[in-house]
Protein backbone atom coordinates (compact mmCIF):
# COMPACT_ATOMS: atom_id res chain seq x y z
CA UNK A 1 0.00 0.00 0.00
CA UNK A 2 0.98 3.59 -0.46
CA UNK A 3 0.30 6.08 2.30
CA UNK A 4 -0.50 9.61 1.17
CA UNK A 5 -1.42 12.08 3.91
CA UNK A 6 -2.53 9.12 6.00
CA UNK A 7 -4.73 7.74 3.19
CA UNK A 8 -4.12 4.23 1.86
CA UNK A 9 -3.99 4.58 -1.95
CA UNK A 10 -2.67 1.52 -3.85
CA UNK A 11 -0.57 2.31 -6.90
CA UNK A 12 -2.14 -0.34 -9.15
CA UNK A 13 -5.68 1.11 -9.13
CA UNK A 14 -7.15 3.64 -11.56
CA UNK A 15 -8.54 6.74 -9.84
CA UNK A 16 -11.10 9.35 -10.82
CA UNK A 17 -9.48 11.80 -8.45
CA UNK A 18 -12.15 14.52 -8.44
CA UNK A 19 -14.78 12.00 -7.31
CA UNK A 20 -12.58 9.90 -4.98
CA UNK A 21 -13.48 6.61 -6.67
CA UNK A 22 -11.31 3.80 -8.03
CA UNK A 23 -11.51 1.24 -10.82
CA UNK A 24 -9.71 -2.10 -11.08
CA UNK A 25 -9.81 -4.36 -14.17
CA UNK A 26 -10.55 -7.97 -13.21
CA UNK A 27 -9.51 -11.11 -15.09
CA UNK A 28 -12.83 -11.53 -16.92
CA UNK A 29 -12.91 -8.08 -18.54
CA UNK A 30 -15.14 -6.73 -15.80
CA UNK A 31 -14.03 -3.62 -13.91
CA UNK A 32 -14.59 -3.47 -10.18
CA UNK A 33 -15.23 -0.01 -8.70
CA UNK A 34 -15.36 1.50 -5.23
CA UNK A 35 -14.71 4.48 -3.01
CA UNK A 36 -11.18 5.46 -1.99
CA UNK A 37 -10.02 5.72 1.61
CA UNK A 38 -10.31 9.48 1.07
CA UNK A 39 -14.02 9.21 0.24
CA UNK A 40 -14.53 7.00 3.29
CA UNK A 41 -12.87 9.64 5.45
CA UNK A 42 -14.93 12.46 3.91
CA UNK A 43 -18.17 10.51 4.46
CA UNK A 44 -17.60 10.39 8.19
CA UNK A 45 -16.11 6.89 8.51
CA UNK A 46 -19.25 5.43 10.13
CA UNK A 47 -21.66 4.73 7.32
CA UNK A 48 -25.36 4.10 7.83
CA UNK A 49 -25.93 2.68 4.35
CA UNK A 50 -24.33 2.08 0.98
CA UNK A 51 -27.01 1.34 -1.60
CA UNK A 52 -26.26 0.30 -5.16
CA UNK A 53 -28.73 1.65 -7.73
CA UNK A 54 -30.67 -1.55 -8.31
CA UNK A 55 -32.64 0.05 -11.14
CA UNK A 56 -29.44 0.71 -13.06
CA UNK A 57 -28.27 -2.93 -13.11
CA UNK A 58 -28.14 -4.02 -16.74
CA UNK A 59 -28.08 -0.39 -17.87
CA UNK A 60 -25.19 1.72 -19.08
CA UNK A 61 -23.97 4.27 -16.56
CA UNK A 62 -21.85 7.16 -17.81
CA UNK A 63 -18.54 8.08 -16.21
CA UNK A 64 -19.24 10.46 -13.31
CA UNK A 65 -22.87 9.37 -12.93
CA UNK A 66 -24.09 7.71 -9.76
CA UNK A 67 -23.88 3.91 -9.30
CA UNK A 68 -24.69 4.00 -5.58
CA UNK A 69 -25.39 6.30 -2.67
CA UNK A 70 -23.66 6.69 0.67
CA UNK A 71 -25.38 7.79 3.86
CA UNK A 72 -23.94 8.72 7.22
CA UNK A 73 -24.91 11.17 9.93
CA UNK A 74 -22.32 13.53 8.43
CA UNK A 75 -22.80 13.04 4.72
CA UNK A 76 -25.18 11.95 2.01
CA UNK A 77 -24.11 11.71 -1.60
CA UNK A 78 -23.51 9.68 -4.74
CA UNK A 79 -20.78 7.19 -5.61
CA UNK A 80 -19.95 8.24 -9.18
CA UNK A 81 -18.86 5.68 -11.75
CA UNK A 82 -15.14 6.06 -12.61
CA UNK A 83 -15.80 4.70 -16.13
CA UNK A 84 -18.68 4.32 -18.56
CA UNK A 85 -20.20 0.87 -18.82
CA UNK A 86 -23.03 -1.49 -18.02
CA UNK A 87 -23.61 -1.94 -14.30
CA UNK A 88 -23.36 -5.72 -13.83
CA UNK A 89 -23.82 -6.13 -10.10
CA UNK A 90 -23.48 -4.47 -6.74
CA UNK A 91 -21.68 -5.86 -3.70
CA UNK A 92 -24.49 -7.57 -1.78
CA UNK A 93 -22.39 -7.70 1.40
CA UNK A 94 -22.76 -3.95 1.83
CA UNK A 95 -26.45 -4.25 2.67
CA UNK A 96 -25.69 -5.85 6.03
CA UNK A 97 -22.33 -4.18 6.64
CA UNK A 98 -21.88 -0.82 4.85
CA UNK A 99 -18.69 -0.17 6.82
CA UNK A 100 -16.84 -2.78 4.75
CA UNK A 101 -16.32 0.28 2.55
CA UNK A 102 -14.47 2.16 5.27
CA UNK A 103 -12.60 -0.83 6.73
CA UNK A 104 -11.48 -2.44 3.47
CA UNK A 105 -12.21 0.03 0.64
CA UNK A 106 -10.22 -1.86 -2.03
CA UNK A 107 -11.08 -5.41 -0.95
CA UNK A 108 -14.30 -6.62 0.67
CA UNK A 109 -15.70 -3.08 0.47
CA UNK A 110 -15.88 -2.88 -3.33
CA UNK A 111 -19.15 -1.31 -4.46
CA UNK A 112 -20.04 -2.45 -7.97
CA UNK A 113 -18.82 -4.25 -11.07
CA UNK A 114 -19.09 -2.67 -14.49
CA UNK A 115 -18.68 -4.11 -17.97
CA UNK A 116 -16.73 -1.28 -19.57
CA UNK A 117 -17.98 0.26 -22.80
CA UNK A 118 -14.59 1.74 -23.65
CA UNK A 119 -11.98 0.82 -21.06
CA UNK A 120 -9.06 1.80 -23.28
CA UNK A 121 -10.55 5.25 -23.81
CA UNK A 122 -11.72 5.78 -20.25
CA UNK A 123 -8.57 4.65 -18.50
CA UNK A 124 -6.70 7.51 -20.15
CA UNK A 125 -8.82 9.89 -18.08
CA UNK A 126 -7.97 8.10 -14.82
CA UNK A 127 -4.90 8.51 -12.64
CA UNK A 128 -2.73 5.48 -11.94
CA UNK A 129 0.79 4.45 -10.95
CA UNK A 130 3.32 6.75 -9.34
CA UNK A 131 2.31 9.71 -11.53
CA UNK A 132 -1.34 9.19 -10.70
CA UNK A 133 -0.68 9.12 -6.99
CA UNK A 134 1.41 12.29 -7.26
CA UNK A 135 -1.62 13.96 -8.86
CA UNK A 136 -3.88 12.59 -6.11
CA UNK A 137 -1.47 13.93 -3.48
CA UNK A 138 -1.67 17.38 -5.10
CA UNK A 139 -5.46 17.26 -4.91
CA UNK A 140 -5.38 16.27 -1.22
CA UNK A 141 -2.93 19.07 -0.46
CA UNK A 142 -5.00 21.64 -2.38
CA UNK A 143 -8.17 20.63 -0.51
CA UNK A 144 -6.33 20.18 2.80
CA UNK A 145 -7.59 16.61 3.22
CA UNK A 146 -5.83 13.99 5.32
CA UNK A 147 -7.03 10.61 6.56
CA UNK A 148 -5.05 10.70 9.82
CA UNK B 1 -35.28 11.00 -15.28
CA UNK B 2 -37.77 10.40 -12.49
CA UNK B 3 -38.95 13.43 -10.57
CA UNK B 4 -39.70 13.86 -6.87
CA UNK B 5 -41.67 16.55 -5.06
CA UNK B 6 -41.19 17.02 -1.31
CA UNK B 7 -43.76 19.25 0.34
CA UNK B 8 -42.26 20.73 3.50
CA UNK B 9 -44.75 21.96 6.09
CA UNK B 10 -42.68 21.50 9.28
CA UNK B 11 -40.79 24.46 10.73
CA UNK B 12 -38.77 25.75 13.70
CA UNK B 13 -41.47 24.71 16.23
CA UNK B 14 -40.74 21.04 15.45
CA UNK B 15 -36.95 20.79 14.99
CA UNK B 16 -36.90 17.00 14.91
CA UNK B 17 -39.11 17.03 11.82
CA UNK B 18 -36.86 19.45 9.94
CA UNK B 19 -33.61 17.69 9.00
CA UNK B 20 -34.80 14.42 7.47
CA UNK B 21 -36.77 15.97 4.58
CA UNK B 22 -33.60 17.79 3.44
CA UNK B 23 -31.56 14.61 3.93
CA UNK B 24 -34.03 12.61 1.84
CA UNK B 25 -33.97 15.33 -0.81
CA UNK B 26 -30.13 15.20 -1.00
CA UNK B 27 -30.28 11.42 -1.16
CA UNK B 28 -32.80 11.46 -4.00
CA UNK B 29 -30.60 13.93 -5.89
CA UNK B 30 -27.63 11.57 -5.36
CA UNK B 31 -29.78 8.82 -6.92
CA UNK B 32 -30.20 11.06 -9.97
CA UNK B 33 -33.82 11.99 -9.31
CA UNK B 34 -34.78 15.55 -10.18
CA UNK B 35 -35.89 16.91 -6.80
CA UNK B 36 -38.09 19.89 -5.95
CA UNK B 37 -38.93 21.00 -2.39
CA UNK B 38 -42.09 23.06 -2.04
CA UNK B 39 -42.19 25.01 1.26
CA UNK B 40 -45.54 25.92 2.76
CA UNK B 41 -47.24 26.46 6.15
CA UNK B 42 -44.34 26.59 8.72
CA UNK B 43 -41.79 25.10 6.32
CA UNK B 44 -41.37 28.51 4.72
CA UNK B 45 -39.90 29.87 7.96
CA UNK B 46 -36.83 27.66 7.44
CA UNK B 47 -36.08 29.70 4.33
CA UNK B 48 -35.87 32.96 6.29
CA UNK B 49 -32.26 34.19 6.23
CA UNK B 50 -30.41 32.86 9.29
CA UNK B 51 -33.35 30.85 10.65
CA UNK B 52 -32.30 27.30 9.71
CA UNK B 53 -28.92 27.82 11.41
CA UNK B 54 -30.70 28.26 14.76
CA UNK B 55 -32.78 25.05 14.54
CA UNK B 56 -31.17 21.90 15.99
CA UNK B 57 -32.93 18.52 15.54
CA UNK B 58 -30.48 17.02 18.05
CA UNK B 59 -28.59 18.81 20.83
CA UNK B 60 -24.91 18.97 19.88
CA UNK B 61 -25.68 17.84 16.32
CA UNK B 62 -25.80 19.71 13.03
CA UNK B 63 -28.24 22.60 12.56
CA UNK B 64 -30.99 22.29 9.95
CA UNK B 65 -29.06 24.92 7.98
CA UNK B 66 -26.35 22.35 7.21
CA UNK B 67 -28.90 19.85 5.87
CA UNK B 68 -30.55 22.62 3.85
CA UNK B 69 -27.23 23.65 2.31
CA UNK B 70 -26.37 20.03 1.46
CA UNK B 71 -29.68 19.79 -0.42
CA UNK B 72 -29.04 23.02 -2.31
CA UNK B 73 -25.51 21.86 -3.18
CA UNK B 74 -26.95 18.55 -4.44
CA UNK B 75 -29.10 20.53 -6.89
CA UNK B 76 -32.47 20.37 -5.14
CA UNK B 77 -34.82 23.11 -6.34
CA UNK B 78 -36.47 25.23 -3.61
CA UNK B 79 -39.89 26.76 -4.17
CA UNK B 80 -41.74 28.87 -1.57
CA UNK B 81 -45.52 29.15 -1.48
CA UNK B 82 -46.31 32.85 -1.79
CA UNK B 83 -49.36 32.64 0.48
CA UNK B 84 -47.31 31.10 3.29
CA UNK B 85 -44.74 33.89 3.11
CA UNK B 86 -47.62 36.31 3.66
CA UNK B 87 -48.80 34.21 6.63
CA UNK B 88 -45.41 34.77 8.25
CA UNK B 89 -44.98 38.38 7.05
CA UNK B 90 -41.94 37.41 5.00
CA UNK B 91 -40.91 39.46 1.99
CA UNK B 92 -39.01 37.86 -0.92
CA UNK B 93 -35.84 39.66 0.22
CA UNK B 94 -36.14 38.03 3.68
CA UNK B 95 -35.56 34.59 2.12
CA UNK B 96 -32.21 32.88 1.46
CA UNK B 97 -30.76 32.92 -2.05
CA UNK B 98 -31.90 30.35 -4.57
CA UNK B 99 -35.57 30.26 -3.57
CA UNK B 100 -38.28 30.88 -6.15
CA UNK B 101 -41.70 32.18 -5.05
CA UNK B 102 -44.66 30.37 -6.63
CA UNK B 103 -48.43 30.14 -6.15
CA UNK B 104 -50.24 27.14 -4.71
CA UNK B 105 -51.42 26.06 -8.16
CA UNK B 106 -47.80 25.40 -9.10
CA UNK B 107 -47.69 22.70 -6.39
CA UNK B 108 -50.58 20.83 -8.03
CA UNK B 109 -48.97 21.11 -11.44
CA UNK B 110 -45.72 19.70 -10.08
CA UNK B 111 -47.51 16.90 -8.21
CA UNK B 112 -49.19 15.75 -11.42
CA UNK B 113 -45.92 14.49 -12.85
CA UNK B 114 -43.92 13.73 -9.69
CA UNK B 115 -43.83 11.23 -6.88
CA UNK B 116 -44.83 13.37 -3.91
CA UNK B 117 -44.00 13.18 -0.21
CA UNK B 118 -45.21 15.54 2.51
CA UNK B 119 -43.39 16.27 5.76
Amino acid sequence: MTDIRGCNLPEDLYYLIEKHVWAKPMADGIVRVGMTAVAAKLSGSNLAAVTVKAKAIGQEVAQGKSVATVESSKFVGPVPAPITGVLVRGNDALASDPNLVTRDPYGEGWIAEIEPSNWDGDKGKLATGADGLAAYQKKLEADNISCA
Amino acid sequence: MDKILIIMTSGPDTPRRCATPFFFASLAAAMDYEVTMFFTIDGTLLLKKGMAETVYPKAGGKPVGDFLKDAQDAGVEFLACTASTELHDLKPEDLIDGVKMVGGAKMWQLAEERKTLTF
